[in-house]
């Protein structure tokens, strides 16, 4: 006998379905649990995509306990009297010690500079300074005919806080006086500044400028230290070179902040001198004996009343 | 019931209470779906219309004869060759008036495989249909060009047209060749894998510019694109005079997706200008000093290919970025242009060397792609034997493209342009074009070896 059709099921079905399995993983896939499997899962996704985020931008810039802040940085001209150099790089060093800062001071002489002027060094010493200090936030560049007066002052709140370098900026005002055309920005904003330099009656005070580390830094340094412009016979060489790249790319005046000479670039004017804007009184950050080390003067000399300020003996400047 | 009033049934009938009979039902809280169609004693309207229907001399419920495949499926259905009752006859189900030939079972086996696997083969040609669709219609344009797709429109290609022309040199009919076909290739590329084309006029920037910076417009260019497209990534420079010979490869599978292993940062790979590199001055930074910057993918920002020369800028690729952007502003600059403008006669691309050479944060970020990856040169540019591996295009090896450098002195542009042109189509024919040139092809040679045939008799006579 032939069947078309298969056999039919019972039609009665057993009033409750035989389960074949018991184990939990099927009671943890039960259709009412699914809901809070899903939520579980999608917890453990945000976390691991949170932490993620977080792992990797602090990976990128991971600062060493016990970094220095700042360094302060003085190339130092080998052929000068060592006793006075000795005292320079005493000055900087109490000044340093007092904040948790460091010092660097690299001979100018250490650097090929390919027949320019000695005082181009400051550039790779600047560049020398990142290297040694990786993880430092400022590079404080201070000529050696500068000492630092007033020692409890801080770097940070002094200038380079946000605020306060907001407040100090000298916007739109022209980055070379008294007439360049090139201004500097209005709508600069204090923690995107790189660098930060003073300007002069004559033009930007390459004797004395902060810059904080990172990728600008490098380019700006190396563009800076070209050897087209070392060899181009600037009048004030590595001064005008800068002021030269500040005028003509936007990527560098983009980063610069002009703030007030006296801010932490006060001259002291040479004792036959005429008296000009920014000259240095007591309090001021720095004083910059501008040009102490030509024409036959003397730096020692004329900052020996300093000094002896410093050291508490009397008062800085000797009124004649 | 306690409202008089007539209302709806939830069984979807009117309760009337005049009519209905001391039996009435409708206290029950459930729809009596049982007297749907009118009980006895439960007027619906439904039960109304069915009665009215059949007044009219149609049945109310008929479910036969209804449709002309209603009507007429037994007839149809019996004059078909496998009929329900010929099936029951013969064969038991199996389509037996077939299965006589090897080509009926065949069939049969083919027709009932498919039919048992229907689910599958429906879903496969529904897949094929779609692939087809896909690349029939704009669509596959539209997901190669999407940036978070097929990423196209990261990609701009700056083609610069009008090179060195404008009030100087007027344009003949062959340069107005070179640049139609130029474009064309460009265009049809770009389209192709959903880039953007930006074409730029190199001659109406002169007026303008500065007399200093006369042919330096590259770098004012690539700005311009930048912003024009302020959403792609990469920015791949073309001279005029180039010919994409494999436009089936997109950017990103012949580059940029392996963008470590398709680039070089070492110089040292191939040096044609004996820069001394890694950089030993002690005062820079250990990235700075190492030879391949710091390795990783993401910090190339700016590819560039060598020729026998040196840095060759006709086909390059920069990235938008903090470092393109300083780059770009460095790259002229008056002080530097004006010691060495004599002596820099490839101008921006001397200068880029020298920036390379001199500026110590240059290296890290700038990698070297290989010359033949993306500005293959014809022989007569870099030694006229055109058989340098590194530097030559090779059919064989199916190069990407074509820069014609250096035609326009005492080369023909044309011509190159040209030649290159065929034998890119030739490379690239689909197999239909293939079969139909084999055709063509073996035709001509049978003629021409009758011809020849004839001839050789004719001599021999």
């Amino acid at each position: 006998m032939h069947f078309a059709m298969p056999p039919r099921k019972t039609s009665r079905p057993p009033p409750y379905a035989v389960r074949n399995s018991r184990s939990s993983l099927n009671a943890l896939f039960r259709r009412d649990r699914l809901r809070f499997l899903a939520v579980i899962l999608l917890g453990c996704i945000g976390t691991i995509y949170l932490l993620g985020h977080l792992f990797s931008s602090a990976s990128s810039e991971v600062i060493p306990a016990g970094t220095p802040l700042v360094v302060i940085v003085t190339a130092i001209n080998k052929s000068w009297d060592p006793a006075f150099v000795e005292k320079i790089k005493k000055n900087r060093r109490d000044y340093a010690a007092q904040h948790g800062y460091t010092t660097f001071f690299p001979s100018s002489s250490d650097y090929s500079l390919r027949n320019a002027p000695l005082s181009w060094a400051k550039v790779p010493a600047m560049r020398h300074a990142m290297t040694l200090f990786p993880s430092s936030t400022y590079f404080w560049y201070l000529d050696p005919t500068a000492i630092i007066m007033n020692r409890s002052l801080s770097l940070t709140s002094h200038i380079m806080d946000k605020e306060r370098l907001e407040s100090l900026m000298i916007v739109n005002e022209p980055v070379v006086p008294p007439d360049s055309v090139i201004k500097t920005f209005d709508h600069l904003k204090g923690d995107r500044i790189d660098l930060v330099v003073a300007q002069d009656k004559d033009g930007l005070c390459q004797s004395g400028f902060i810059i904080r580390r990172g990728d600008w830094a490098k380019y700006f340094l190396d563009a800076w230290f070209d050897p087209l412009y070392r060899s181009y016979n600037f009048q004030k060489a590595e001064g005008h070179a800068l002021e030269h790249i500040v005028q003509w790319h936007g990527t560098i005046l983009a980063k610069l902040a002009l703030i007030p000479q006296r801010t932490f670039n006060s001259y002291v004017p040479p004792p036959s001198g005429v008296k000009v804007p920014g000259v240095y009184a007591e309090g001021d950050f720095v004083a910059n004996f501008i040009g102490c080390d030509r024409d036959k003067r003397n730096c020692a000399d004329e900052m020996q009343p300093y000094f002896d300020h410093l050291a508490g003996k009397g008062p800085a400047e000797s009124d004649d | 019931m306690t409202s008089r009033s007539p209302s709806p049934h939830r069984a979807g009938g009117w309760s009337s209470p005049g009519l209905n009979t001391p039996y009435n039902t409708s206290g029950r809280s459930s729809p009596m779906r049982g007297y749907a169609n009118g009980g006895p004693n439960n007027v619906t309207w439904a039960s109304a219309q069915a009665r009215s229907a059949e007044v009219k001399g149609y049945p109310a419920f008929s479910t036969r004869n209804q449709n002309f495949f209603g009507r007429h499926f037994r007839k149809i259905s019996a004059s078909l060759p496998f009929s329900y009752a010929e099936k029951e006859k013969l064969g038991r189900g199996r389509w037996s008036r077939y299965q006589n030939s090897w080509l009926g079972r065949l069939l049969t086996m083919i027709g009932r495989t498919i039919w048992r696997l229907r689910l599958r083969f429906g879903l496969l040609f529904i897949f094929l249909l779609g692939v087809l669709l896909f690349y029939v219609t704009p669509l596959h344009r539209l997901y190669r060009g999407a940036s978070f797709l097929g990423g196209g429109s990261k990609f701009v290609i700056i083609l610069a047209a009008n090179q060195g022309g404008g009030v100087m040199e007027w344009k003949g009919p062959r340069e107005w060749a070179i640049e139609r076909d130029s474009v064309k290739n460009k265009k049809k590329y770009a389209l192709k894998w959903g880039y953007e084309l930006e074409i730029v006029d190199m001659s109406t920037k002169k007026r303008y510019a500065h007399e200093w910076r006369e042919s330096w417009e590259k770098v004012d260019t690539i700005r311009n694109a930048m912003r024009k497209y302020p959403h792609a990534e990469w920015f791949w420079w073309l001279d005029l005079n180039t010919f994409i010979m494999e436009p089936s490869y997109s950017l990103q599978s012949h580059i940029f997706r392996n963008l470590k292993e398709n680039t070089y940062r070492d110089i040292n790979v191939y040096n044609p200008l004996n820069i001394s590199h890694p950089l030993t001055a002690e005062y820079l930074d250990p990235e700075t000093l190492s030879p391949v910057g710091d390795g990783k993918p993401d910090s190339i920002n700016l590819i560039v290919p060598q020729d026998c020369g040196g840095f060759n800028l006709g086909s390059f690729f920069v990235r938008r970025s903090v470092w393109t952007d300083r780059l770009l502003d460095i790259w002229w600059d008056p002080v530097g242009y004006e010691q060495k403008h004599m002596e820099w006669e490839h101008k921006e691309q001397d200068a880029l060397e020298y920036m390379y050479a001199n500026q110590p944060w240059v290296r890290p970020h700038l990698a070297f792609i290989h010359q033949r990856k993306v500005n293959s040169f014809p022989p007569g540019a870099c030694g006229d034997k055109g058989d340098d591996p590194r530097i030559h295009y090779k059919e064989k090896d199916r190069d990407f493209l074509v820069n014609m450098a250096g035609c326009e002195w005492g080369r023909d542009c044309w011509g190159e342009m040209y030649n290159y042109r065929q034998l890119s189509n030739r490379l690239n024919r689909n197999p239909w074009e293939k079969f139909k040139d084999w055709i063509s092809d073996s035709i001509k040679a049978m003629k021409e070896g009758k011809k020849k045939e004839e001839k050789k008799e004719k001599q021999k006579q």
